[in-house]
């Protein structure tokens, strides 16, 4: 297999357009150098060469297997959790006295997508253990962070996140779980949960979950649940040892229809009533922490569409360079040999809209990911920090979605360019249709972030957030103006802009009238207007510093087509995506509530 | 233990080859630069020896200003100073004088370098290095033991394995599975830049200039023939491809 993602596009996002070296001069990552930033991707290409690439295809055929309550996983797991832990990667953005590196998270999330778009489903098993580990270093009694996160983010255990139940899937106030409080201070854990991802293996000696629980008594909903450490194996009475089985059951295994390689695990605690819990932090705050570890999370599922649809771009590309059939459409002449079908100009179409997809869900996510920085740079608490905290907050819904939904398309187009063999499994097109389908549901589906960011998002601190991204839009609109042929762009995002706070005031107008459901109705659709108007946004500021660089440099020709096609994809993104917002502003203040109505009309039978 | 290990910055193994100047330099342009990978073996088994044994290990680099990135990278994986050669490394025999020249001064146990680079495939540069320091040279090295001032080595032969030994100073050619790779981790990477890198001038001055590089010439394509049209594939094999 070939380019999977383009490092050229990664140095340009980094240096160029982010221009991650400033993060250097502040305190927090002083000890950095950019050339170490480079030498970290390169660190990831390593791993994605001689680990993830080869085992992409065997792990997803030879899918794990419950056998006898053991999951066994495929054998490269194993090499690949120990390389990143070895490497100091599993938690390389800790604080220093974590077991970190304090690497800027943009940085970590470039190395990311090295790793993903090899082999997407094996980053899932340190992303988990990284989250988890970071969750205890946050909250955590010093005693649970010597005693599991310091193992964890040298990959020697591994971590999970147990939220869902089969009744609490979206709804996590309906979480059952009860941890049941011991006279010394640990908890008896009782309850199931499901869908859990690494959620046993046999890569690692122990797995520490990290689970949701109700104390018994607490309140109910979601002020009345708590955190909880709960590993597969706790200490023995001495604590020498975790080698005493603390009855957490593999009840059963999901046959998943992609990333098959991470399994999916039905998890049973306490059905011996031999399940022993640590309390996280304070009780009935468990959400509130979980929270913390779920907004990461969501860039990362962000991320996961976009590696996925930069590997499926690239196979698709090279099959499209290299596969003849048809002719030119002017051209009847049947003697002649037949054309590369990158030359057809609807292949041009699915391969610029992958290539939109990708580099666009990549710019705003890497965006995202630099305000993380800004806001550890500045200091989590100042002043300074609060409007990236503030934007990060609103955009983080949409940096998942956006990626995970047109993610989903992009792999689709891709495999529409390969035609019945990309149907088949002798091209890895239809894995990775399956590997990305998840990432729409993954850490809140497409509908939760929809009501999130209408219902939410725009409206926090008074609409503090969305006037803060869009000074920052107007600035990336005043400087495309200066540009010849960047200013009818930007005038065009100026309009979109306008007409994206018009539709957000019609709708929080019938909000004021109390009418949740009319104004929530169509919250999936005010989504992808978001979507794709902040898309819009970060495609022209990359095409403003391709413009600079053209104007400003004596390039070489790669580097000048480089450029060019970073505004030639710009401007496909604008009169192929940004159109579609005429049709979604329509129907967003279209008062006809058909789906609100269609229930007491007897239209579903 | 002393360890100088030799490293080169070679184009890596899928960039796009072509050429500038009149087909007389390499385009350097859009190519990412990789430690050569037998390189990376010797380093690799470097690093396991010192850890074992104690000592140091020196990289060495015969090249321009562009390796540095390659140097650093060996520095993160153990290494702890680097030495650059600041030249373009023209032909076997000048970088093996150059390599040559900084061993004689600095006395080192052991030279080790991949059995070949990976650009230009020589693979006669530990041979040239050995003769010019008037010590022994093994290549290529598959296994490598240290035992007080013995080497225990087992290396690649025709159809076969051969076990030997050797006593120290020596040259030695490595290739896998002399070690296990080895990756630069944060902790490297973060102190990889506080590391020595000497930069000195060349000794001498290469022998050889290029005259013209030239691509091969393209595969052409795959054609299928039946197994039982054996005279067809002859004919072709005698009018196609002229290779009968």
């Amino acid at each position: 297999m070939n380019k999977q993602y383009s490092r050229r596009n990664l140095d340009f996002m980094l240096k160029e357009v982010l221009q991650v070296a400033e993060l250097t001069k502040f305190s927090y990552f002083q000890d950095y150098t950019p050339d170490m930033f480079d030498m970290v991707l390169d660190t990831a290409e390593e791993i994605a060469d001689k680990i993830l690439r080869n085992a992409y295809v065997s792990s997803d055929r030879n899918q794990p297997q419950l056998i006898n309550g053991q999951v066994k996983v495929h054998p490269a797991v194993k090499d690949y959790v120990k390389a990143m832990g070895d490497a100091g990667m599993i938690a390389a953005t800790f604080d220093y006295e974590n077991g970190g590196q304090q690497l800027p998270t943009v940085v970590n999330a470039a190395s990311e997508m090295i790793r993903g778009s090899a082999n997407n489903a094996f980053v899932m098993f340190t992303g988990l253990t990284a989250g988890s580990a970071n969750l205890i270093f946050s909250f955590g009694s010093d005693e649970l962070k010597e005693k599991y996160a310091q193992r964890m983010v040298t990959g020697e255990w591994t971590g999970s996140m147990c939220l869902t139940e089969p009744q609490a899937g979206s709804s996590l106030s309906d979480v059952i779980t009860t941890a049941f409080p011991q006279s010394d201070g640990t908890f008896k854990i009782k309850g199931q949960k499901v869908f859990i991802s690494a959620g046993d293996h046999d890569i690692a000696d122990n797995i520490i979950h990290l689970v949701l629980a109700r104390i018994e008594g607490a309140p109910l909903g979601t002020k009345g649940i708590s955190l909880f450490v709960v590993p597969k194996f706790r200490a023995n009475a001495n604590g020498t040892e975790f080698n005493v089985d603390n009855d957490v059951i593999s009840t059963g295994i999901y046959h998943k229809m992609g990333q098959k390689a991470t399994p999916a695990m039905h998890l049973t605690f306490g059905d011996k009533d031999n399940s022993i819990g640590y309390l996280v932090g304070e009780a009935n705050k468990g959400l509130s922490y979980m929270f913390q570890m779920m907004n990461e999370a969501r860039l990362g599922v962000g991320m996961g569409g976009t590696y996925i649809a930069s590997a499926a771009y690239y196979a698709s590309l090279e099959y499209a360079k290299e596969r003849p059939q048809g002719r030119k459409l002017n051209n009847k002449n049947l003697e002649e040999e037949q054309t590369y079908i990158i030359n057809h100009p609807d292949v041009k179409r699915m391969l610029l809209f992958q290539k939109a997809v990708v580099e666009g869900s990549l710019a705003l996510l890497l965006e995202c990911y630099h305000w993380q920085d800004m806001i550890h740079a500045l200091g989590k608490t100042s002043e300074e920090a609060k409007p990236y905290q503030l934007m990060l907050d609103l955009m983080t819904t949409v940096a998942k979605t956006y990626p995970a939904e047109m993610g989903i398309k992009a792999v689709n187009e891709g495999l529409q360019v390969l035609g019945g063999y990309g149907y088949t499994e002798d091209f890895p097109l239809e894995q990775m249709a399956r590997d990305v389908r998840i990432m729409s549901i993954y850490e809140g589906t497409t509908g939760i972030h929809s009501l999130n960011l209408l219902g939410r998002g725009v409206t926090l601190n008074n609409g503090k957030a969305p006037q803060l991204l869009f000074n920052e839009i107007m600035k990336s609109i005043e400087l495309a103006n200066t540009f010849d042929e960047l200013k009818p762009y930007a005038e065009k995002l100026e309009k979109e802009l306008g007409r994206l706070q018009k539709v957000t005031m019609h709708l929080l107008s019938i909000a004021a009238k109390g009418d949740n459901e009319a104004f929530l109705a169509d919250a999936n659709l005010y989504m992808e207007f978001f979507g794709i108007t902040t898309v819009a946004w970060i495609w022209l500021k990359q095409a403003i510093v391709a413009k600079q660089a053209l104007i400003t440099q004596s390039l070489e020709e790669s580097e000048t087509s480089f450029y060019e096609s970073k505004i030639h994809t710009m401007k496909f993104f604008y009169h192929y995506e940004l159109i579609k917002n005429y049709a979604l502003a329509t129907r967003l203040t279209d008062n006809t509530l058909l789906t609100v109505d269609s229930e007491k009309l007897g239209v579903f039978q | 233990m002393k360890i100088l290990v030799c490293v080169t910055s070679v184009p890596d193994t899928t960039a796009k080859i072509s050429f500038t100047d009149g087909d007389t330099k390499f385009n350097k342009a859009g190519v990412t630069y990789i430690t050569g990978p037998y390189d990376d073996y010797a380093l690799s088994r470097a690093v396991e020896l010192k850890e074992q044994h104690g000592g140091t290990v020196t990289v060495l680099n015969v090249g321009e200003a562009d390796a540095e990135p390659v140097i650093r990278k060996c520095l993160a994986i153990g290494a702890d100073d680097a030495i650059r050669v600041n030249c373009e490394a023209t032909d076997s025999y000048f970088v093996a004088t150059q390599i040559a020249n900084i061993a004689a001064q600095e006395k080192y146990d052991l030279i080790l370098m991949g059995r070949e680079s990976i650009d230009f495939n020589s693979g006669v540069v530990h041979g040239l290095v050995a003769e010019l320091l008037g010590i022994p040279s093994l290549s290529p090295v598959m296994k490598l033991d240290i035992e007080g001032s013995t080497a225990k080595i087992t290396r690649e032969i025709e159809g076969g394995k051969e076990n030997l030994e050797a006593s120290l100073p020596l040259v030695l050619g490595c290739q896998e599975p002399i070690a296990e790779w080895k990756i630069p981790n944060m902790r490297g990477i973060m102190t990889a830049r506080t590391k020595p890198l000497k930069v000195i001038e060349p000794v001498g001055e290469g022998l050889t200039s290029t005259d013209k590089y030239e691509l091969p010439a393209p595969k052409g394509a795959c054609k299928m023939i039946l197994a039982e049209n054996a005279e067809e594939l002859i004919t072709l094999l005698k009018t196609e491809a002229k290779v009968l």
